[in-house]
């Protein structure tokens, strides 16, 4: 939050692989200064599943749970991702079409890396599972389906998130697609190419009510709605008027029987890409016209299936405090959009928001949370 | 723990190695006897000592037009025909619905649409791969195209969990109808067969010969690769009896370092995701109850990561029918259970589906007329 609140972070050309294309599109790099905790505890897992891991410890410390705590509570992991499901290595794969017997390895490690699976195993918990893989709005879906296994009575507690790493196939797929910026992404503004990718991971604990009446401390927000819906329009563009991600936020709203001008804010999907900024400008001024909105992407960059779950805890983290940051990489107004993301550091009153995800295939995902 | 819940299965989509459609599954059940799997390959020249139970999906272009299908990769058309299908066998439609949802599993999702990308990264480099193929090694791809082509707009969810896929998926399907966020859901799985798989498989898997996998030899190795979907149009149950049943109890868990007991309801027939990779097979042996009516039918589509959306839909043609079907003697044996031989009578309201994985994760799908 300090980063999104401040000077903010920029976006460098990949350290971690090199590419041959004739420009260096920059990345949001996870900097090697921060170690991921996964690396001693599962030396054999994916980078994806690390960061997961790293965030989980994380959000255990920050809810105040020993992970040994846990074993006497029914426990499901729901993680979301893209890249941590896609047994993509380059190397493998290299070798394999040589001819020669590639050594099993990066496919052990393949195996042996599903973010949900590698959670619940380094925790010992023995509840349902489930890494969910819809593109962008992974880690959204995966906080809603989470909760939803919670009301259902299966959890007392989900742990919840998303997680994705860098690499050269997205990297790559991204750049074939030409949706991908060559300077600092700028969601909403004017000038906006394109996005920047990222990498990262955020968990969320969430509690049943019944645990959150015996806690000592105040929870961190309440989870008031989710909603998904599809687009059933393109493979990889939103439907320009919004209508799967309209009926995904009515959904969301509809779960607490809240109304748009409950929403005191918004976390934007915000890639800086042409289409999807056009789409979310047109569905906010519509649903939420004068809510403040911005996206957090000019800061961390789009971490694909981890966005929503970032994006979670930003919400989360504006919500307690009351303030929201500037929309990172907006400087120019677009006139051809009808509503413009925050440009400053702003106090908002109010006790409820929104988060919303935008994904490859038309998903459209929404969770708001509300404080006690 | 087991959630319990009243979804109704109102239709079936399958295709396979054994065909495509419920009644090409049914008359493989009607057969009782092994699969050859050099029979039922068409694509076992592709991977050298591997044979696997490869699906055709010609039958998609009675349901999509020929332009549309252009578009669409092999794991795609899969998935959108199983779709079809299931539509087709419920014989109601679904265009356009906003409340109509799409819940797809798969294990390892668009490998082969991965591995085509990098060839175009390792023949052309960097700045020419494909977009194309890109787009579509997403593992939401064939989620996003059943959801295009059929125009259901609502939630669309796609899970990966390897062999857990199915009951994952089902959980959340489940959970979208009875929290009412989907009126209708699509739900299934899909698996494809690539020339890595099949490398993988040989590595994973060495053995000389593989004709038939044999389920119900628990300490041999017979696993022969599989690919195809099993699709479901499923539906909060009201007072009509649907026309497959019900699913009526979904667990989806890992057993506890001590092992621990699985949850499993008796007095019913169970059908075993065993699939002949042995080392998944001790669980079973370990937590099925000594007397317990099984049945295996793996050898009839394979191993697959989304297998358990098979045993499902045999479950669901069980329940329909109200006959289970044999397991061929050669299959092999396991005297603790009383293993279903003939075709009879199913003489039980319930069936009970259930899987475990060689970490100790467990899925258990139960069906009840």
């Amino acid at each position: 939050m300090a980063a999104l609140l401040g000077e903010g972070v920029h976006p460098a050309p990949p350290r971690r692989f090199t590419t041959a294309h004739p420009i260096a599109y920059p990345v949001f790099e996870i900097p090697e200064s921060i170690p991921l905790r996964g690396s001693s505890q599962e030396p054999g897992v994916m980078r994806t599943a690390q960061l997961a891991l790293t965030a989980l410890e994380e959000a255990l410390l920050n809810a105040g749970w020993a992970a040994t705590e846990l074993a006497d509570f029914n426990v499901g992991v729901c993680m979301g991702t893209t890249v941590g499901c896609t047994l993509n290595s380059e190397e493998f794969y290299r070798e394999f079409r040589s001819g020669s017997q590639p050594d099993m390895a990066p496919v052990i490690r393949f195996l042996n890396s599903n973010p949900s699976q590698v959670i619940a195993r380094s925790l010992e918990v023995t509840g349902p599972c489930q890494t969910v893989v819809n593109a962008c709005s992974s880690g959204t879906d995966a906080i809603g389906i989470g909760a939803s296994w919670i009301r259902a009575g299966l959890c007392d507690i989900v742990i919840a998130g998303g997680a994705d790493e860098l690499c050269r196939v997205t990297y790559n797929g991204f750049i074939s697609l030409m949706i991908t910026d060559d300077k600092a992404c700028r969601p909403f503004d004017r000038r906006r190419k394109g996005l920047n990718l990222g990498e990262g991971a955020a968990v969320l604990l969430l509690e049943s009510e019944k645990l959150v009446r015996h806690r000592k401390s105040p929870t961190q927000a309440i989870l008031l709605g989710y909603g998904s819906a599809g687009d059933a329009h393109h493979l990889t563009a939103p439907d320009p008027q919004g209508r799967g991600l309209k009926r995904a936020i009515f959904s969301a709203l509809e779960e607490n029987h809240m109304l748009a001008g409950d929403i005191a804010f918004i976390n934007a999907h915000g890639t800086g890409t042409p289409d999807n900024d056009r789409v979310e400008s047109k569905v906010l001024h519509e649903l939420f016209p004068g809510v403040p909105f911005y996206s957090t992407k000019g800061c961390t960059g789009h971490t694909l299936g981890a966005a929503g779950a970032i994006e979670a805890a930003f919400t989360i983290a504006s919500l307690k405090t009351g303030v929201i940051p500037p929309s990172a990489g907006f400087e120019e107004r677009d006139p051809e959009l009808p509503a413009h993301p925050v440009e400053q550091k702003s106090t908002v009153p109010g006790r409820v928001a929104l988060s919303q995800s935008l994904a490859f295939g038309g998903s459209n995902a929404v969770l708001i949370f509300g404080k006690e | 723990m087991i959630l319990t819940v009243r979804i109704a299965i109102n239709g079936i989509g399958v295709v396979g190695g054994f065909g495509c459609g419920v009644e090409d599954l049914r008359r493989r059940l009607q057969a009782a006897d092994l699969a050859d799997g050099a029979r039922v390959s068409e694509k076992g020249d592709l991977f050298p000592g591997i044979l696997g139970f490869c699906a055709g999906t010609t039958r998609l272009g009675s349901f999509v037009p020929k332009r549309a299908l252009r578009r669409l990769d092999h794991f795609v058309r899969m998935a959108v025909l199983g779709g079809y299908l299931a539509i087709e066998d419920a014989g109601f439609p679904i265009d356009g619905s906003e409340k109509v949802g799409v819940v797809v599993a798969t294990g390892y999702g668009a490998a082969q649409a991965t591995f085509s990308f990098l060839d175009t990264v390792i023949d052309d480099g960097d700045a020419c791969a494909s977009p194309t193929f890109f787009a579509s090694s997403v593992h939401n791809a064939a989620a996003a195209y059943i959801s295009l082509l059929t125009r259901a707009a609502g939630p669309t969810i796609t899970v990966s969990q390897f062999e857990m896929s199915i009951p994952a998926g089902l959980l959340t399907a489940s959970r979208l109808l009875e929290e009412k966020k989907a009126d209708i859901v699509l739900c299934g799985g899909v698996d494809e067969i690539c020339p890595v798989l099949g490398y993988c498989w040989n590595r994973f898997f060495p053995v000389t010969q593989r004709v038939a996998i044999r389920p119900l030899e628990l300490n041999r190795q017979s696993a022969v690769p599989g690919e195809g979907a099993a699709f479901f149009l499923l539906s909060r149950a009201g007072s009509e009896s649907p026309k497959y049943g019900m699913i009526t109890g979904i667990a989806l868990g890992k057993l506890g370092k001590g092992e621990g007991s699985v949850p499993l309801n008796t007095g019913m027939p169970f059908f075993l995701g065993l699939d002949g990779k042995e080392s998944c097979s001790r669980l079973y042996a370990s937590h099925i109850p000594e007397g317990t009516r099984v049945a295996a039918y793996a050898q009839n589509y394979g191993s697959l990561p989304v297998g358990p959306a098979f045993d499902m839909a045999v479950a669901a043609i069980s329940l329909k029918d109200g006959r289970v079907y044999g397991v061929p003697q050669d299959a092999g044996d396991h005297p603790p259970w009383h293993i279903i031989r003939e075709e009879q009578p199913l003489g039980a309201s319930s069936v009970c589906c259930v899987k475990f994985d060689c970490h100790g994760n467990f899925g258990i799908i139960t069906l009840t007329r």
